[in-house]
């Protein structure tokens, strides 16, 4: 019971900090032990690289693949379907999820794809770095307006959401704060870039134009001085609600779902203490976000929020694809394959809003769910894939199988994934229908492969599987 | 701002510019190979997107600059003979153009203006099956060598389609391959194949032998203050043109020509340039694209964009337009003397000349 303890918690962190692993891999993943696999995790660099040159060999196009969907939402699925780093993917998606920006307006996947770059080079890194470089980023200036914010004529837009959405939250500034942080960001911009026509896109590069900056003396949270935006950041991550902030949205993202972001000032956490460790150890290591995750995963709050979150469509759809195997090279379809999250939701690199995507209960309407449900169980139902075809070797070394068996071995091999007593005893009452699963004919052999897929189709379509 | 690249005994002029980026008609869209035929007629394939835009090989007249003319263009996507899921390799014997499809497993052939004639090819690694076919080249006898990628192996075929012989396996060791891509032959019949995972340069004997390899892994170094005209490059720094030095090192080579005096030209598709050696593989020069002239199609999308042209004039510079972005295929051509480089994610062709009579007397200009 202790090692299938160890393979149940070692799952959750794998679906947590990754997208979920089989068996072969939470088995040596315990092997080598909880807290080695959270530095693992930690250190991205210890894993090799996704192979950028196979994509491209395949998909030219999703170098630069313009304004149009699929080709980056292709890029951005073959690094999730692929990487060997699956926490470094996961933070690029949560600050995806922070800084939410959108080709809606951007217009531009290849843009949006550097942006992902950068939040997989420092997700993990320095906190306050990377506000800094976001602010400095191309991508966020034209999504949020910077590059019309002048000296002479102030836009609020950066400035604001740089204190609402990206580091404080609604309450923790006032009106005049978000004025006096955006006349700090003035001269904040971009160099024209190279038009798309003839011969397709090419980047944007940060611009700082000091004469269209304001450089008069500014009042900004109690302080006082000739403020630049580099100053503005400095004084934003020295502010009590910003650790507060960052560390609710890990705990979001990472524990347990909390409401949306615009609750926040109204509604307190559900865990009250777990923010207040994580944000000790956000302030003590000065910003550092490896430091803040290595808390989070060894806390007994993380450990005992088994399946407390609702999964998103990503985390679905990566999660799927990477469970049952066969996946990994890009081949014709890949574009539809790639926008099955969009499907469920959550149109990745195209987030609804600056505020990023609502999370939780939110993912699920009646046809987000449809969506789930059919994608996974196309995918579960089919013996072919390598990662079903491990389920049933694994089962069937186990001989003939009663209707319990069966139930209970594809719930575990699946996850394990814990469902209520009622919903087993459902599960069972279909089971029985078809009677004991066994393998010593041809014949039965073929029956019990599909018996294996049909139970793994239920079960995925259980109200308790969409949860992590 | 060198038009000119000057080295060892050698000269090259970069000539004009070929093609715009353009789903169907007058340019191209990521070409992944490309062959010559006769009067300066260019066969390109491109692969194309994943909204089944763009597939297709284009028959192009080159011409000098702002001659280019588009003749034809053939296997589009869609299903059924004459129709294709990826393009890949292009070959002529004079006659006909084979035309690789590596997601369909075959080859189709066509004649010269793109009416389809005929395909074969059965997925599989057993003798005359294929697995991802990729680059194509016609011998002087009619015999077509497909690059099979997927199998690691070159096979060669009458233009029937009849197996005739294969040679090479995965690996990388000598004569072995690790997902080769482009192909060619030389005068005498030598065949050299560019052994993309392996980052070389491998040259056989008409039979299949080994002879010699090319190259050794190795990117180009980024300068601290390197502007990325793409997330893998190429990089372009205010400190000078970076990041060239050292020629022999490849990144991911895709194609390969030889032109009459045996020297040796590579597709250098990672590192963004094509690598020239002397017959005996040792670097010579590196081009690195130099399309500071617009070409005829690409003038046309300018002109009936104004809002582009504004923007170009605003832009502080168009260095990272002139420079090649994952050139994909390279070939000489004897008849003019000159290199053609199908620059990929730019969606044209640049074109070199080989300069046999430069002279320059005066150094104190």
């Amino acid at each position: 019971m202790a090692y299938q303890e160890d393979i149940a918690l070692m799952a959750h962190l794998m679906r947590r900090a990754g997208f979920g692993a089989g068996r072969d891999e939470l088995e040596a993943r315990v092997a080598k032990g909880y807290q080695a696999t959270v530095e693992e995790l930690l250190h991205p660099e210890t894993q090799p690289a996704v192979d950028d040159y196979t994509l491209l060999r395949y998909q030219p196009a999703a170098l630069l693949p313009g304004g149009q969907p699929p080709m980056g939402n292709v890029n951005i699925m073959y690094h999730l379907v692929n990487t060997k780093r699956p926490l470094e993917e996961k933070m690029a998606l949560f600050w995806h999820h922070v800084f939410a920006t959108g080709n809606s307006k951007v217009d531009n996947y290849d843009q949006l794809l550097s942006q992902i770059g950068l939040f997989r080079e420092r997700g993990m890194g320095d906190y306050r770095a990377l506000l800094l470089t976001i602010a400095r980023n191309p991508t966020m200036i034209f999504w949020l307006d910077n590059n019309e914010n002048h000296g002479t004529a102030v836009n609020e837009n950066w400035g604001r959401e740089l204190l609402e959405l990206f580091s404080l939250g609604v309450g923790a500034y006032t009106e005049k704060d978000v004025r006096e942080a955006s006349r700090a960001f003035t001269g904040w911009t971009f160099e024209t870039k190279i038009p798309r026509l003839p011969y397709g896109r090419f980047p944007w590069k940060f611009e700082y134009r000091p004469e269209d900056h304001d450089d008069g003396e500014k009042e900004f949270l109690g302080h006082r001085g000739r403020f630049n935006g580099e100053d503005i950041i400095d004084i934003v991550v020295e502010q009590p609600a910003c650790a507060r902030f960052v560390c609710r949205h890990l705990y979001n993202f990472f524990v347990a779902d909390e409401p949306q972001v615009p609750a926040w000032s109204i509604e307190a956490p559900r865990d009250q203490k777990a923010i207040d460790t994580l944000t000790a150890a956000f302030r003590q290591s000065r910003f550092d976000i490896r430091s803040v995750l290595r808390v989070l995963f060894n806390s007994s709050f993380f450990k005992e929020a088994r399946f407390k979150h609702l999964k998103s469509p990503a985390e679905v759809v990566v999660g799927s694809l990477r469970f049952v195997g066969g996946q990994e090279l890009p081949r014709p379809g890949y574009g539809d394959l790639s926008m099955q999250p969009a499907y469920m939701g959550q149109d990745l690199l195209n987030p609804p809003s600056v505020e990023g995507w609502h999370t939780g209960p939110e993912w699920i309407n009646s046809g987000s769910l449809m969506a789930r449900i059919n994608f996974v169980a196309s995918l579960v139902g089919d013996p072919s894939l390598p990662g079903v075809r491990a389920i049933i070797d694994r089962l069937k070394s186990k001989g003939s199988l009663s209707p319990e068996q069966l139930v209970d071995g594809c719930l575990d091999l699946l996850g394990p994934v814990e469902v209520s007593a009622e919903t087993r005893q459902e599960l069972v009452a279909q089971a029985k229908e078809w009677g004991q699963t066994g393998w010593a004919s041809e014949t039965s052999a073929k029956t019990a492969d599909k018996r294996v897929g049909e139970m793994l189709q239920l079960i995925v379509a259980t109200r308790e599987y969409q949860f992590a | 701002m060198p038009l000119t690249t000057v080295a060892r005994g050698r000269v090259y002029e970069w000539s004009h510019a070929v093609g715009r980026g353009a789903a169907s008609g007058t340019g191209f869209n990521y070409p992944q190979t490309m062959c010559l035929a006769k009067g300066g007629v260019a066969y390109v394939a491109n692969r194309g997107n994943e909204n089944n835009f763009g597939m297709r090989v284009n028959e192009v007249k080159i011409g000098g600059p702002g001659q280019e003319e588009l003749l034809a263009e053939f296997f589009q996507w869609g299903e059924g003979d004459g129709r294709s899921t990826w393009p890949f390799g292009v070959a002529t014997d004079g006659r006909n153009v084979y035309v690789s499809d590596e997601w369909n497993n075959s080859i189709s052939v066509f004649d010269s203006s793109g009416k389809f004639l005929r395909k074969w090819g059965k997925s599989g690694s057993g003798d005359g099956e294929l697995m991802r076919p990729a680059g194509l080249v016609c011998e002087k006898n009619g015999n077509l060598i497909v690059v099979d990628s997927g199998n690691n192996r070159l096979q060669v075929f009458t233009g029937e389609g009849k197996f005739l012989a294969k040679c090479g396996k995965g690996g990388s060791g000598d004569g072995e391959f690790d997902q080769p891509w482009g192909i060619t032959v030389d005068q005498a019949g030598n065949i050299y194949v560019a052994d993309w995972k392996n980052h070389r340069i491998q040259k056989l004997s008409p039979q299949g032998k080994f002879m010699m390899k090319i190259g050794q892994y190795g990117k180009v170094p980024v300068p601290a203050d390197a502007y990325a005209v793409t997330p893998l490059g190429p990089y372009l720094s205010a400190s000078g043109t970076p990041g060239y030095p050292k020629a022999g090192l490849l990144n991911h080579p895709t194609d390969v020509a030889v032109d009459t005096d045996g020297d040796i030209y590579v597709a250098d598709w990672g590192n963004h340039r094509v690598c020239v050696f002397d017959a005996e593989g040792n670097p010579v020069a590196n081009l690195i694209g130099d399309a500071q002239v617009m070409s005829k199609w690409g003038q046309m999308s300018i002109d009936a964009n104004p809002d582009m042209m504004k923007a170009r004039r605003r832009a502080r510079s168009l260095e990272p337009e002139y420079r090649f972005c994952f050139p994909t295929a390279v070939d000489f051509d004897p008849e003019t003397d000159r290199i053609i480089v199908a620059d990929s994610q730019r969606n044209r062709l640049q074109i070199y000349r080989k300069v046999r009579d430069y002279v320059d007397f005066q150094a104190n200009l």
